[in-house]
């Protein structure tokens, strides 16, 4: 019965997704003051139709109803609440009925903007039949190829081994489900970086269909640019966000004792994340000179293709990675789809870009937009590079059935030094003055920051640190720091003395007066934290396999890690085993920490759940190998200064809302384009 | 200031890597067979740490990375190897950024010269 309504609703949804295409079509064709009105139906369908499909699967998963093979296969009535609840998203199905949902919830949103506006808005039109035309696809792929609510025909004692496409056809529940994937239950944020990252995926759908539709319409780049803004931060943020997550959550629950592999599903992420950002960055130089029009339009239509693209390299399980689950038609259906994309987006474009896109000339490479041209050249290779090296394994194999690989070292080789360079992109490029940067006012911001650079150094290396990473990365984040710390104050300073302000005061002025600007440097510091944290935690980790026999002790990193005992506990779902190791500083035990191996009923390996002691100075990380008798094998890791890598990637995610939140005062914007 | 930069190259230029550094270093660039992408010098499986005590066998024997590399790809195939060889069927992955990256350059810099503005309005 959920089965059926659930199905019923994706079938409701993708009807009322193909009259929202109709009639947004007419609407930007022939654009009346009714349009808005004749919209308002489609578009409350698809969001019903996304939720009644939603909420069926929720339901379907927590009353353990075992005859809907998704469920059957994907939860167990010994699943915690929580696991149940973000089972929903924890496999292909039912992760494509989240992207629909959140899809139709950034319609609802956008058709709200359009019914809003006083007049016919033949662009929102456009864009909600563009966002329809997205939507028809998805609820059509899960009506056929990846239908959550297929019922299971030949159950099993656990699992389901057949299943039938229409919910009503006859279906038998098996015994127990199989439960989720072992490494999907280890942690809540299981719960949170799906939603998250998916979130962020979907909301590039939004500045997508308005291109599409100023393209179609020959209406030029500003306006559509300028009303997705909003939509844009705020999926760039989402997205920042569901990458930290992904990368916390790889490290507490994988116990290899890293954030980030360049595993391809994590690389499917990035890749979106580095094109959004050149997008977002590209367009605030659109908004203030009017340039770099047809870029914005290349940039847009690559962040939406690279997010189809990493539907499809994690659902289709054509790269083995630690994401992927199953092996499923819906693979060619992802790759199709992403062939239309491109080919008609960029189609589009090529038709259309001599009529929309006519910039003006950079007058002089040594400015502001020359930095942000560079900008966008250096990402655009970054996503280039990261985007070949994935996919190169897979298509040596299709042409000539031989496997390369292509790992950590080619990506670290090539990422390391565009990243450098994005970094002094990052801090110059703030501070240059638009249109041509005189070297005397560009010498005037970064003279006392390079001072500051130059004694860190001196501090640095005569403390004894001779790694050249861990030397440049905290030169270049002790540069962007000082860099923004310094027109911060002394545009504050001006301001205080000028009105007889306290510091602190002037200083929340002059960030309030251009909240876009100032957001952006928060961000840029969070991403300077980042790189710090990186540069430290790759280059300074302390690393040892140890075995250690009951009551023995062994030091690590300045810490003594006596071997207590081993336990052994059974839960709902699982049966751990761990070990019960004291840390001690000093002759005191300091911390408790219990490493353990988790064994799942339908899984032949333990998945080790590593104990982590966190502190402001770095994380000891514990991670169980094994027993062997009387002795526990284990990995222990010292990582200096790990949490500049959370807070690092958290500030530049939050810092968006600086940008939205903050109001801005009826005065001149201060600091952003200051002669000093 | 002068002084402070001579003190910083003074200070980077001495370092060597130790026989641990060494094996580590080689450790990530070789992949498990057995597990999900993860290289010898992460993955906790037996078989991973069997591999890692060849290669710090061999480092200890006095083997130089490119000979201990290649050991492994003669015994396991071009596919152990996480850094792909700057040859063969992998030379290219190496080589496609460069075109990338000067096309894009050239791009930057060849529009500057080109003085009539392409396109107006309908």
């Amino acid at each position: 019965m959920t089965a059926i309504v659930g199905y019923l609703g994706l079938a409701y949804g993708l009807i009322s997704a193909a009259f929202l295409v109709v009639r947004g079509v007419r609407g930007m064709l022939r654009p009346t003051v009714s349009t808005p009105k004749k919209l308002k139906g489609p578009v409350l369908g698809l969001l019903g139709g996304a939720t009644v499909a939603m909420l069926a699967l929720e339901v379907g998963l927590l009353t353990d109803d075992f005859s809907i093979n998704y469920v059957a296969n994907h939860s167990a009535s010994t699943t915690p609440l929580l696991y149940k609840v973000a089972s929903a998203w924890g496999a292909l199905e039912g992760s494509i009925v989240l992207w629909g949902l959140v899809l139709a919830i950034f319609t609802f949103t956008v058709y709200r903007g359009h019914a809003a506006r006083d007049d016919s808005d033949p662009l929102g039109a456009g864009a909600l039949a563009v966002m329809g035309l997205v939507s028809m696809y998805f609820f059509g792929l899960m009506l056929s190829f990846s239908n959550p609510f297929s019922v299971c025909v030949e159950p099993s004692t656990v699992g389901c081994l057949e299943a039938a496409n229409l919910p009503w056809a006859g279906s038998l529940a098996a015994l127990e489900g199989r439960g989720p994937n072992p490494l999907l239950q280890n942690h809540p944020l299981m719960a949170l970086h799906p939603p998250t990252l998916y979130i962020g995926y979907v909301g590039l759908t939004v500045p997508f269909s308005f291109a599409m539709a100023a393209l179609l319409l020959g209406s030029s780049g500003a306006e559509w640019l300028r009303r997705t803004r909003s939509w844009t931060l705020v999926a760039w943020m989402f997205l920042t966000l569901g990458i930290v997550f992904g990368g916390l959550w790889s490290y507490e629950v994988l116990g290899w004792g890293g954030f980030w592999a360049w595993d391809p599903v994590e690389n499917a992420s990035l890749l979106p994340w580095l094109v959004a950002t050149a997008f977002l960055h590209s367009s605030v130089v659109q908004a203030r000179r009017g340039m770099l029009q047809a870029w914005n339009f290349v940039l847009v239509i690559a962040a939406f293709a690279m997010t189809i693209l990493g539907t499809f390299l994690t659902r289709s399980g054509v790269i083995a990675s630690v994401h992927s689950f199953t092996q499923s038609p819906v693979g060619p259906a992802l790759l199709w789809f992403l062939m239309v994309v491109l080919v008609g987006s960029f189609g589009l474009f090529a038709a259309r870009v001599h009529v929309v896109a006519s910039s003006p000339r950079l007058d002089s490479m040594m400015s502001r937009e020359g930095v942000f041209l560079a900008n966008n050249l250096l990402l655009t290779v970054f996503a280039f590079v990261v985007l070949t090296g994935t996919l190169y394994p897979m298509v040596v194999e299709a042409f000539t059935g031989d496997q390369v690989g292509v790992g950590r070292p080619f990506f670290d080789r090539m990422a390391i030094p565009l990243s450098l360079a994005l970094l002094i992109a990052m801090s110059l490029g703030p501070i240059f003055p638009y249109r041509a940067a005189k070297p005397s006012i560009v010498w005037e911001r970064i003279r006392r920051p390079l001072q500051i650079v130059l004694v860190t150094a001196a501090v640095v290396v005569l403390l004894g640190q001779r790694n050249f990473y861990v030397v440049i990365g905290t030169l270049i984040t002790t540069f962007v720091v000082s860099v923004i710390g310094r027109h911060l104050l002394t545009s504050a300073r001006k301001l205080a003395d000028q009105r007889g302000l306290s510091m602190w005061a002037a200083t929340r002025r002059v960030m309030s007066s251009d909240p876009g600007y100032w957001g952006g440097q928060i961000a840029h510091f969070g991403v300077a934290v980042l790189a710090l944290g990186m540069a430290l935690t790759a280059n300074l980790v302390v690393d040892a396999t140890v075995t250690l026999s009951p009551g023995e002790t062994v030091t690590v990193a300045g810490r003594d890690l006596t071997y207590v005992d081993h336990f052994t506990r059974q839960e709902s779902n699982r049966s751990v085993t761990g070990a019960r190791i004291e840390v001690g500083r000093e002759g005191r035990v300091v911390a408790v920490l219990e490493p353990r191996l988790n064994q799942y009923p339908t899984s032949s390996q333990p998945v080790a759940t590593p104990a982590v002691d966190a502190s402001w100075v770095g994380d000891l990380y514990l991670s169980l190998k094994g027993f062997d008798e009387q002795q526990v094998s284990m990995r222990v890791f010292w990582f200096p200064f790990i949490w500049l890598v959370w807070v690092g990637g958290l500030v530049t995610a939050f810092a968006v809302l600086w940008s939205r939140l903050v109001r801005k005062p009826e005065t001149e914007p201060i600091g952003a384009r200051q002669a000093r | 200031m002068v002084a402070l930069v001579g003190v910083i190259a003074v200070g980077l230029l001495i370092g060597d890597p130790t026989p641990e550094d060494r094996v580590q270093a080689i450790g990530e660039r070789i992949k498990c067979p057995v597990c999900q992408g993860e290289s010898i010098a992460t993955s906790p499986s037996d078989t991973a740490q069997a591999m890692m005590d060849v290669v710090a066998e061999k480092v200890g024997l006095g083997e130089s990375d490119e000979q201990i590399i290649a050991y492994f790809q003669a015994s396991y195939g071009t596919g152990i190897l996480l850094d792909p060889p700057f040859s063969g069927k992998t030379l290219l992955v190496w080589l496609l950024p460069v075109p990338a990256l000067g096309g894009g350059i050239w791009m930057m810099l060849a529009r500057r010269r080109v003085s009539a503005t392409v396109g107006g309005r309908p």
